[in-house]
């Protein structure tokens, strides 16, 4: 408490803009907040909501095709300085939801097709999960740990076999939403190049 | 220590008695409606440009203005910090569409929480980080305790208590306790030039 100066400030340098690969397909809020220093790659048809932030300073970030990055959800957080990894990439499949306020940690983790991320919920560095997964909200997945397919975590960490065989219908559900985002969210890809 | 102060309010007072935060995030302001007299603390967000996109056909037969609203807030309502307000999403006759949401009279939302719900209803305590799933309806006086997890389409009836996560009935509301709702005095107790609670 010696300091007198309290910079208001994030204590990261602003004005790094990471370098992006967007397709020109994807919907992009304004106010989303793209950080850090590895590339940043989105594919087509996604869309990424207001206040959503990516952050690439511990890896890159690639984003499939047709996921929807809800507000407030947060791809790449760093998780202290503790675990030193070097490094750390964060990959989501394709038709992937990451739903309000959820938290994706850097550090190889993967996220496979068609798996939603609940709201709250928080994905440790270096998981993997696996496709068409269901994490539900305020779910927590270990950092290194492996979820496998068509799991549903539940209910503070219970779990069970998703054996609907809604895959195909909840993507076309999904592409029908992005449509209907699109149309909303007005999309700014220029100003993060 | 003077000089870290806001040389503005932390709050802009509306001639309604609404009081928004500087730091609160509202999206698409235009389809948001306040009731009067609420407390929308900062870092709060609330999603008004998610518009549904199919209108009712009852409406769009009658040829009348369409409603854009997309969330209505009552009177008296405590959103705090961090919380986040959203239209809830689904398909509806083949195509996707966004509802509205609506909030009664005197509903206070806890740090953290995110309402997806279609309805909620008047004297309704909603606690710190609690997920309320898309479609949920919650009906009057009812007190969601801190981390539960509703899921969607869930509907609470009146004068009951849940917590877990999915939410379970735990209990009811006792005779007499519904005054505990009322929020008219921790209204008074935040804004620019905040009173003291009454003790």
């Amino acid at each position: 408490m010696s300091s007198k100066r309290h910079s208001i400030l994030p204590p990261a340098p602003a004005g790094s803009k990471p370098p992006i690969h967007f397709s020109s397909s994807i919907t992009i809020a304004d106010s989303a907040l793209l950080t850090g220093t590895h590339p940043i790659a989105i594919h087509s048809e996604s869309v990424v909501h207001p206040r959503a932030r990516l952050d690439s300073l511990a890896g890159r970030i690639t984003v499939g095709r047709r996921c929807v990055v809800h507000e407030r959800a947060s791809l790449g957080a760093v998780v202290g300085t503790s675990g030193r990894i070097t490094e750390a990439a964060v990959t989501l499949g394709d038709y992937v939801i990451v739903e309000v306020g959820a938290a994706i940690e850097a550090g190889e983790t993967v996220i496979g097709e068609g798996t939603v991320v609940g709201v709250g919920a928080r994905v440790g560095a270096g998981a993997v999960v696996g496709k068409h997964c269901t994490l539900t909200p305020h779910t927590e997945i270990a950092a290194g740990e492996v979820v496998p397919d068509f799991t549903v975590v539940y209910s503070n960490g219970m779990r069970r076999t998703d054996k609907r065989g809604a895959a195909e219908l909840r993507n076309k559900g999904l592409a029908r939403q992005i449509d209907v985002l699109r149309r909303m969210i007005p999309s700014n890809p220029a100003k993060f190049a | 220590m003077s000089s870290r102060r806001p040389p503005r309010g932390e709050y802009i007072e509306t001639d309604t008695g609404n009081k928004v935060a500087r730091k609160a995030t509202l999206v698409g302001t235009q389809n948001i409606m306040l009731g009067g007299k609420t407390v929308i603390q900062p870092e709060v967000m609330i999603r008004g440009d998610l518009i549904r996109t199919i209108q009712a056909s009852s409406q769009s037969a009658s040829g009348a203005a369409p409603n854009s609203t997309a969330v209505s807030i009552g009177r008296y309502c405590f959103l705090s910090r961090g919380c986040c307000l959203r239209p809830p999403g689904r398909l509806y006759k083949g195509a996707f569409t966004y509802m509205p949401l609506r909030i009664g009279d005197h509903v206070f939302v806890g740090a953290g929480s995110v309402v997806q719900a279609a309805t909620v209803g008047s004297h309704v305590h909603i606690g710190a980080k609690v997920a309320v799933g898309e479609f949920a309806i919650i009906k009057d006086y009812v007190r969601i305790l801190d981390g539960t997890v509703v899921p969607p389409n869930m509907v609470i009836p009146s004068f009951s208590i849940v917590a877990g996560q999915p939410a379970r009935l735990i209990g009811e509301v006792p005779e007499g306790g519904h005054e505990a709702f009322e929020l008219r005095d921790i209204y008074k107790t935040v804004g620019n030039n905040p009173q003291p609670a009454p003790s």
